[in-house]
């Protein structure tokens, strides 16, 4: 695989009053698998069609090594691979029919029969794509997106609706297109999949680029090294006067008390529930995750 | 180029897979075609009064009584002379009582010639039959032999072969109008074309692709009504090939143009088919489909004459009929009205269409 940085550079798009993606700027390196994080309708989505050609930005441009997209757009759609957010085929053509037409639109191909066995669709290789399960269908469009063995795959929402063991197999066939060398960039809002699968993750909300870097980079820069569950029956002000905690965010059912300083917290902790005979459910201390590093980001939850 | 024959290739097999959506566009149509061949060659019997006096040649009464051609009543001579002078019936038959063997029965037919029409069939008719059941009679086979086949629709056409150009004209631009507002419009909403956006096929390649899988599937199902319509049927059309092929085309490339037109500014498939409804319905009644456009109001003629379905069916069946031939300038007007509808709307669906 040839080595080409693709250059996100200050890219906008707008429809109408509404700024969907705003002024971002993203380098990708090649071989890399790069998640791009955030909500829904943060401009993921719109970000990966800028950069795939399927929408032209409002300013900004894409670059491929030395060549500007929107010069040689015939150049890219040759060389991408591409699977879009609710990929939709033809119904009534059938699984290798499906493969064998994306296969004769392109030059640099794979054999279909070995993409077939290759994500697990041989059994239902003669069956309609109407007929096929949720995950069934996310595996053809991974399919239809490797025929042209590419360079570079792009991967919208890969996960989406998948159960927990299709995911496994994702992520399989993502780890190994990153071990032949392919470049993997893919758009999620489940944390875990980027903490697993990227070896870089942009954090994006609103349009824009909140920060970017390794999972462990990020969590470094963003938050401290613990973060404390409790039980909302707690409070939020009894937590916020711990002297010890320096913010408290609220997640679902949870008080999320992020400190520096585990020991003395869980100290302050237990001594107000003896002075006040009250119990201290839901305790729980973890690692700060990606999680976190959203919420300190954006002041709010990923899954909101 | 590739391209597009894998993409036809496609779109024809999705299609043809479609049970339902085929059974749709030929079932309406061919269950038409039979109903109306039943009805339409009733009228075509010529009423004939058999005045018979006691004597007359038996043989000749129930030859005529048998006969499939005629509908035979036995009158008295007064009476059915009266019929005739009245136009109740078509013409009455005289038969004269047995001759001497060897010598001709000498039959005598008065008919009404108010009408040119009924007279001409009615005459035609009769002395056909009496030509050949002479013959046979005589128990010499035929020396000559004629397959008599209708060139325009006056007298021996029936209903059906003045619907069948009708009907092909009606198919073309149903399967036209539906196929983009139905069917195309579906798959852009669903994201399969924007899928194909991603791939190196051009807009225009995906176009083509389009169009000729909807010529193909519209001529082939045009084939299929008129094959079944002429052998199963026995319509008697005539059909000059090159010039029918030319107005089908010519009238796809319209209606597949106002498809795209339909589709392109309405928001989405569910506001597309109501609007499609509301441009095909007055086509169908009103531009000669079912009935002549002459026998509709003066003013509404003035109007219904340059629908572009109007144009077709007027070519078609002008064609078909043998009123005019490829060569005739009334066929040009209408080929000329068509090709006008083609550019126009051709020009407009590229402004308005979006593959998004």
């Amino acid at each position: 695989m040839p080595n080409k940085t693709l250059r996100v550079e200050r890219v906008t798009k707008r429809y109408g009053a509404l700024t969907a993606v705003n002024q971002l700027t993203l380098t990708i390196r090649a071989g890399e698998v790069f998640a791009l994080l955030g909500p829904n309708g943060a401009g993921k989505t719109t970000t990966l069609e800028m950069i795939e050609g399927l929408r032209q930005p409002d300013e900004g441009r894409v670059w491929w090594g030395d060549v500007d997209l929107a010069q040689k757009p015939a150049y890219a759609r040759q060389r991408f691979g591409v699977q879009l957010q609710n990929s939709e085929f033809f119904e009534l053509l059938t699984v290798r029919e499906t493969l064998e037409l994306f296969h004769s639109l392109y030059r640099q191909r794979l054999a279909v029969p070995d993409l077939i066995v290759r994500l697990d669709l041989a059994e239902k290789q003669h069956a309609r794509v109407g007929s096929l399960s949720g995950g069934q269908r996310q595996r053809l469009a991974l399919a239809c997106a490797l025929v042209n063995d590419p360079e570079i795959v792009f991967l919208d929402e890969p996960s989406a609706g998948l159960d927990p063991q299709a995911r496994q197999n994702l992520w399989a066939v993502i780890r190994q297109l990153q071990a032949e060398g392919r470049t993997v960039v893919l758009t999620t809002h489940y944390m875990e999949e980027a903490a697993a699968l990227a070896d870089r993750v942009a954090i994006v909300d609103h349009g824009t680029i909140l920060d970017e870097g390794t999972v462990d980079e990020l969590i470094h820069r963003h938050t401290p090294s613990a973060v404390l569950e409790l039980s909302r029956e707690v409070g939020r002000d009894v937590a916020s006067a711990l002297s010890s905690v320096q913010r408290v965010d609220i997640q679902a059912d949870a008080l999320l008390l992020v400190t520096d300083q585990l020991e003395k917290t869980l100290i302050e902790l237990v001594n107000w529930a003896n002075d006040h005979q009250r119990p201290l459910t839901g305790l729980k201390t973890r690692q700060a995750t990606l999680e976190d590093v959203f919420l300190t980001l954006t002041g709010r939850s990923l899954r909101e | 180029m590739n391209a597009v024959i894998v993409l036809t290739r496609s779109l024809l097999r999705q299609t043809l897979r479609n049970r339902q959506g085929l059974f749709w566009t030929l079932f309406f149509p061919l269950v038409l075609m039979m109903v109306f061949s039943f009805l339409g060659n009733a009228p075509s019997r010529v009423s004939l009064a058999v005045v018979a006096p006691q004597g007359a040649s038996n043989t000749v009464v129930q030859a005529f009584t048998r006969s499939p051609v005629f509908t035979v009543t036995r009158l008295p001579r007064v009476v059915a002379l009266r019929e005739v002078q009245r136009g109740q019936l078509a013409g009455a038959l005289f038969v004269p009582k047995e001759p001497a063997p060897h010598h001709p029965i000498a039959l005598t037919l008065r008919y009404n010639n108010a009408n040119a029409l009924t007279a001409q069939q009615t005459v035609g008719a009769v002395e056909a039959y009496v030509a050949e059941t002479d013959l046979a009679l005589s128990g010499h086979p035929p020396w000559l032999r004629v397959s008599v086949r209708a060139l325009t629709h006056s007298h021996t056409a029936t209903y059906l072969d003045f619907l069948l150009p009708g009907i092909l004209a009606l198919m073309a631009m149903q399967n036209s109008l539906f196929g983009i507002g139905a069917g195309l419009t579906r798959w852009k909403e669903k994201g399969v074309l924007r899928r194909f956006r991603a791939t190196p096929v051009l807009p225009g390649q995906f176009l083509a692709a389009t169009l000729v899988h909807y010529v193909i599937i519209g001529l082939a199902s045009a084939l299929i009504v008129l094959g079944f319509s002429t052998t199963v049927l026995h319509a008697t059309v005539l059909i000059p090939w090159g010039a029918v092929l030319t107005v089908l085309m010519l009238g796809m490339g319209t209606f597949l143009a106002i498809g795209f037109i339909v589709a392109g500014l309405s928001k989405s498939q569910e506001a597309t088919v109501p609007l499609i409804n509301l441009i095909s319905f007055p086509m169908m009644f009103l531009s000669g489909v079912f009935f002549p456009v002459s026998s509709l109001p003066h003013l509404v003629t003035e109007i219904v004459q340059f629908f572009p379905l109007t144009y077709m069916t007027n070519a078609l069946r002008g064609l078909m009929s043998g009123q005019f031939t490829p060569h005739a300038a009334a066929f040009g007007t209408d080929l000329l009205g068509l090709a006008a509808w083609l550019v126009a709307t051709g020009v407009i669906a590229a402004r308005v269409w979006r593959w998004e």
